[in-house]
């Protein structure tokens, strides 16, 4: 009886029609808005139609029409925040796209105006700047009018909704979209100061999310699949990173550093910085800023500050990635998606290779290391510095690196420097430097491990070793092993020995003997011994470039049993080495270089020499460990030799027990090991003479232990080794200074 | 030109005719030149034509000349070409009409059999310029001449040669305007009273997807033609509108006819059926419709010109209700099939009313429409486009505070503003039809009670 009734029976009729014959429905309904042309329902349900059918011109027009005479209806407003959202969203799937098409069918007023109303009704904020977003891409013109507000209201919200973490939904949103709308608009006009506070807002957020951890929540699943997950490189490889509030799709940013750099070189240019406009690169920006540091002392007032800043700025953004770059490679596992662990860990030490040389050669060395070391530990009550005068200040210092292992080595080597140069760049002047610390305060680049280990790292190769440990020793603090992280090749723990073998080779540095081999036993009784074959070749072309060069290198060594362990054994070796050659006589010692020496045999064979000379002249050499972790065949040829007058008779304690064998000796044990010698002797297929003299009336413990010992020539030296080091750490140890 | 005619007399008869064709271009080249007013062929060349070109004896004693098949196939080729060639619009459509306007004599039929051969040649090879005159041959003429023409294209393009659909379909794209005359012959050729009477699915497919595709093309003749509304008498329509409606509200009832003898091949092959074209069809009738207000506006001529005549609106419906009244009779017991099938071309009838009445194309007030509508029974949309919007719609969403039966027709609100399109004009029929509704007689009758031609909500 009503014109609602009327529309009501229209529609309905539409309804009914819609699924069997769609065009009868339209009929319907076109018929139905010439009756009563401003029903609202009449309209929708055409909308309806053309949506659901997903076809964009003509469902767009309606929502045209919609918008335009019915723009109080709540359902419009319903269906324009749907749509929105599809154009917020990164969703592929079809209605999403459908959606975003039927947005872009509409006029630029109409879409502009739906943006601005649909912004007013949200109330979230996220939401609302991604909606004003939408705006500003598509509305040039509008970014004088909403751009800084927006920006502004992203980086409070940061505050309001307490984010601790600059890598986030709001930060993200003002770096990566607001922001180059904002500095790229020529037609607004930008204070320095708010372009400054700007950059440092981007810096930290592109550094902090290229430096961003693996995620927590895979480690946890890792976890719980436990061993079922052997290989930590798979794990970490299919990490996704999502940051809260936004899709995994727009939590991607590509190319950070390229964007980073990219608003650098806007705002330089806003900020009329010195320099050529384009900036071409990092490296090059570096240099441009070194140039200027030399104009610095020269200048005054508002240009001094502007030159300061632009220095600051540019400089630490440089040492930030390049920094970042050197510890991406090594210790790749502290960031996600780099590299995923096809290199392990590599950990900078002193260069130990020449360690087999002469005796005399490094004596020298050292005691100008000692003497230098004195004078500084002298001043260090005074000045409350330590070895200022380290080691390698002032003059560079040549890393060794496995190239083949680390194919990348160059570069590696080469962010070291370039970040080593902006550091050095930062602290050239007080002005710059109470600027750079400025941004690390505001930064919390001190909670930062990643930079702590580009920083000890720096500080090893200054020569500062003291401070380089009490830097190791809060990180060490930090990498506290988790047992989560315990994986059965021991790499996980390996990564977390990272910083004590680095403890042990600064000990070593500072001549602190007995510190540094108590850190490098605790991290070798955690290794696994490896196979002796592969480390034969790896091991060797570094070190015939490396012979020459002596004491002052420093090396990168790959974070893996392979080479670690050689690693520890040369450092105990160098430890041992001055005082078992020294005039006084220290058996012990000299029995744990003959040990020692016996890797990477025969590199050591002159030093072995020399200790069976200083043998000869003693007359006689107590080592009762000999027999348990001396199974090297010339080197048990030599001392049999010994014991002959041929060669000197020299009276030799090297049996353990020595009173059990000979009170009770076993015939057929006796017998039992000739056959066991016999056999050794056949399989290694080359004749010995060990059994010369002994045969002769020499006592048959020593004869049986030696024959015995022979057909233990074959073990795998590496545990040999790695036994000598567990079993005999606390007499190392306390045979050491 | 009467003298060249010794000169074609001893040729044969192909030269004859190209040697004529000649003559009468440069004929129609001069006389368009020297401004000659009106531009009119003469009636010696015309003589000329039909005896040389049409081959109509000239009298009684002249031997017969007779073109082989081949020869007219060669002669079609040359004319082909001959309006190709020639670029100047007034010329080839001169050219035209001198061979092939009707000139109520012996030699019609002959004209009419080569003008549609070339025409179907036109449509085959794609000649342009050869379809743009046949389009404006096709306002011009008696619309007995055109349907005739109409049926030759369709019996060579659907029914002889299954297949060549397709080519027929490009006249859409090669000529819009013969395209959209195409179609009013065609709609005037198939008033679907009987089966042979009824438009092959092939057409109504290709007839719905061109305008699917283009919903102007209906309109592109009256578009393209001038103000004056000079339609000559008996000629077919401006747009075919009015056939296609009729195609439309008829089909229901045809088809289900039709049905019963196609039994099963109906939409086998996946192919949409005709009741669905027919929707789609209406529909896009509907839509066209729509394009209208505008279109009428910007000529100033909304409310002044009827695109659907009254009088074929009231032989519609006075056609349809005799076929209703025929289904009911031939299925004594009405079945819900036949009731639908009712239903449907009276939905059909009252949409095309009301839409085309809104959008200017038919003047008339809705009494006039209750009285041509008057013999057709019932049918709830029809009752409501007969009685018209009710008038308070714009305060639906707040509605007075006297909302009851006895204020719904309360002649206040019948009185104000009918919110029809913001396009109207004062002076259209529509806008002064509320006053006739208050003028309805019975009305003051019926308040209070069930209005009648509202629907049983």
């Amino acid at each position: 009886m009503s014109a609602q009734k009327d529309c009501e029976f229209l529609v309905k009729r539409a309804r009914e029609l819609v699924s069997d014959d769609p065009c009868a429905a339209k009929a319907w309904l076109i018929t139905a808005r010439t009756l009563y042309p401003t029903d609202f329902n009449i309209q929708y349900e055409m909308y309806i139609i053309e949506r659901n059918a997903e076809r964009t011109a003509s469902a767009g027009r309606l929502l045209y029409d919609m918008f335009i005479n019915f723009p109080d209806q709540p359902i419009v407003w319903r269906e324009i925040s749907v749509i929105t959202a599809a154009l917020r969203s990164d969703s592929q799937d079809k209605h999403a796209q459908f959606l975003r098409a039927l947005f872009e069918t509409l006029p630029g007023r109409v879409q502009c105006e739906m943006l601005l109303k649909a912004t007013e009704q949200c109330f979230n904020t996220l939401e609302k700047a991604e909606m004003l977003l939408l705006l500003l891409k598509r509305f040039p013109e509008s970014v004088v009018q909403h751009g800084v507000n927006l920006g502004e209201t992203l980086l409070e919200a940061e505050i309001s909704e307490n984010v601790d973490s600059p890598v986030n939904c709001f930060r993200k949103l003002f770096v990566c979209d607001v922001l180059p709308l904002v500095i790229n608009n020529m037609d607004m006009r930008l204070p320095a100061s708010l372009m400054q506070k700007y950059i440092l807002k981007a810096a930290e957020f592109y550094v902090g999310y290229v430096t961003r951890g693996p995620s927590a929540d895979v480690q946890i699943q890792s976890s719980q699949d436990g061993v079922t997950l052997k290989s930590p490189g798979v794990s970490r490889g299919s990490q996704r990173f999502v940051i809260d509030g936004l899709s995994e799709k727009s939590s991607v940013v590509a190319e950070p550093w390229e964007r980073l750099l990219d608003i650098l070189t806007v705002i330089g240019a806003r900020c009329e910085w010195q320099g050529d406009k384009g900036q071409r690169s990092y490296i090059d920006m570096l240099q441009r800023v070194k140039e200027l540091c030399r104009y610095l002392p020269g200048l005054e007032g508002e240009t001094r500050s502007r030159y300061c800043s632009q220095v600051v700025i540019c400089a630490a953004l440089v040492l930030f990635r390049s920094a970042f770059l050197y510890v991406s490679a090594v210790q790749p596992s502290l960031f996600q998606g780099v590299g995923a662990m096809t290199s392990g860990p590599w950990i900078l030490v002193e260069d130990l290779s020449w360690v087999y040389s002469d005796v005399e050669m490094d004596r020298a060395m050292l005691k100008h290391a000692h003497k230098k070391r004195k004078l500084a530990d002298g001043r260090e009550k005074t000045m409350s510095s330590d070895d200022e005068e380290g080691l390698g200040k002032g003059r560079s210092r040549h890393i060794l690196v496995n190239k083949t292992e680390m194919p990348n080595w160059l570069e590696t080597l080469e962010s070291f420097r370039t970040a080593r140069e902006s550091w050095d760049l930062l602290h050239s002047h007080d002005g710059l430097e109470a600027e750079f610390k400025k941004i690390c305060a505001a930064w919390k680049t001190e909670s930062w491990l990643w930079f702590r280990i580009f920083l000890t790292d720096m500080i090893i190769y200054q020569g500062h070793y003291r401070k380089a440990l009490s830097s190791l020793h809060q990180m060490a603090a930090v990498q506290q092993p988790q047992p989560a992280q315990q994986s059965p090749t021991g790499q996980a723990s390996l990564e977390h020995h990272r910083a004590l073998i680095q403890q042990a080779s600064c000990h070593y540095a500072l001549g602190e003997y007995r510190m540094a081999c108590e850190k490098l036993l605790d991290v070798v009784s955690g290794l696994v011994p490896p196979n002796q074959e592969l480390t034969k070749a790896t091991e060797d072309q570094s070190r015939i470039k490396s012979k020459t060069r002596k004491g002052n290198d420093l090396r990168l060594l790959p974070c893996t049993s392979r080479a670690v362990l050689p690693f520890c054994l040369q450092l105990m070796l160098a430890c041992f080495k001055l005082r078992a050659f020294t005039d006084s006589r220290d058996d012990l010692s000299l029995g744990h270089v003959v040990v020692l020496l016996q890797h990477d045999w025969p590199q050591g064979e002159m030093l072995f020499l020399k200790a069976v000379d200083k043998i000869c002249q003693q007359g006689s050499f107590q080592y009762e460990n000999f027999f348990n972790y001396v199974t090297n065949i010339d080197m048990l040829e030599e001392f049999a030799y010994l014991r002959t007058p041929e060669g000197g008779r020299i009276q030799l304690e090297l049996l353990p027990n020595q009173g059990m064998l000979i009170k009770n000796p076993s015939p057929a044990l006796g017998v039992e090991l000739n056959t066991l010698l016999l056999q050794g002797v056949q399989t290694m297929d080359r004749h010995h003479t060990v059994t010369r003299g002994i045969t002769k009336g020499v006592k048959e413990d020593f004869r049986l232990a030696m024959e015995r010992q022979v057909s233990r020539c074959g073990e795998n030296l590496f545990s040999v080794l790695h036994r000598f080091c567990i079993n005999e750490k606390i007499i190392i140890i306390q045979s050491l200074p | 030109m009467g003298d060249i005619r010794q000169s074609l007399l001893p040729r044969d008869v192909l030269s004859a005719a190209k040697e004529l064709l000649y003559h009468l271009d440069i004929y129609i080249c001069n006389m368009v030149q020297s401004g000659r007013q009106p531009p009119q062929v003469d009636s010696k060349t015309l003589d000329l034509i039909e005896e040389f070109i049409l081959h109509t004896p000239k009298d009684r004693n002249a031997p017969v000349r007779r073109m082989s098949a081949l020869q007219e196939l060669q002669l079609l080729e040359i004319m082909c070409s001959c309006f190709q060639e020639q670029s100047r619009d007034t010329v080839r459509q001169l050219m035209f009409s001198a061979l092939f306007n009707l000139q109520g004599n012996q030699a019609d039929e002959s004209r009419m059999a080569l003008l549609s051969k070339l025409v179907s040649m036109a449509v085959a090879v794609g000649r342009v310029p050869i379809l743009e005159c046949a389009a404006t041959w096709l306002q011009r003429t008696h619309r007995v001449y055109c349907v005739r023409l109409a049926q030759v294209l369709v019996d060579d393009y659907c029914s002889m040669v299954p297949g060549s659909g397709p080519t027929l379909r490009n006249i859409h794209s090669a000529s819009p305007r013969f395209c959209c005359q195409f179609i009013t012959a065609v709609t005037t050729l198939y008033d679907l009273t009987s089966d042979e009477l009824t438009p092959p699915l092939e057409l109504l497919q290709m007839i719905v997807s061109w305008i699917q595709d283009d919903p102007r093309l209906v309109l592109i003749n009256f578009l393209n033609s001038p103000l004056s509304g000079s339609q000559p008498i008996s000629s077919l329509d401006i747009t075919p509108l009015g056939g296609l409606i009729r195609w439309c509200i008829k089909a229901p009832l045809a088809y289900r006819r039709d049905k019963k003898q196609a039994g099963t091949n109906g939409s086998s092959d996946g192919e949409p059926d005709a009741p669905h074209l027919f929707s789609a069809l209406h529909l896009s009738v509907l839509q066209v419709f729509m394009l209208l207000p505008n279109i009428l506006n910007e000529k100033g001529l909304f409310g002044r010109l009827a695109l659907l005549q009254m009088e074929s609106v009231a032989s519609l419906t006075s056609d349809l209700s005799r076929l209703l009244d025929q289904t009911d009779k031939h299925t004594l017991a009405a079945t819900t099939d036949t009731h639908g099938a009712s239903q449907l071309a009276l939905d059909r009838l009252a949409q095309a009313l009301q839409v085309a009445m809104a959008s200017g194309a038919l003047l008339c007030s809705r009494e006039d429409l209750r009285a041509i509508c008057s013999r057709l029974p019932h049918n709830n949309l029809l009752q409501l486009v007969l009685s018209g919007p009710v008038m308070y719609y714009n305060n639906i969403h707040t509605p007075p505070l006297a909302y009851s039966p006895h204020a719904a027709h309360s002649p206040m609100p019948a009185h104000a503003t009918l919110p029809t399109l913001p396009t109207h004009t004062p002076h259209t029929p529509l806008t002064s039809h509320p006053a006739s509704h208050t003028q309805y007689p019975t009305q003051p009758f019926i308040t209070g009670m069930p209005f009648p031609f509202r629907p049983g909500h």
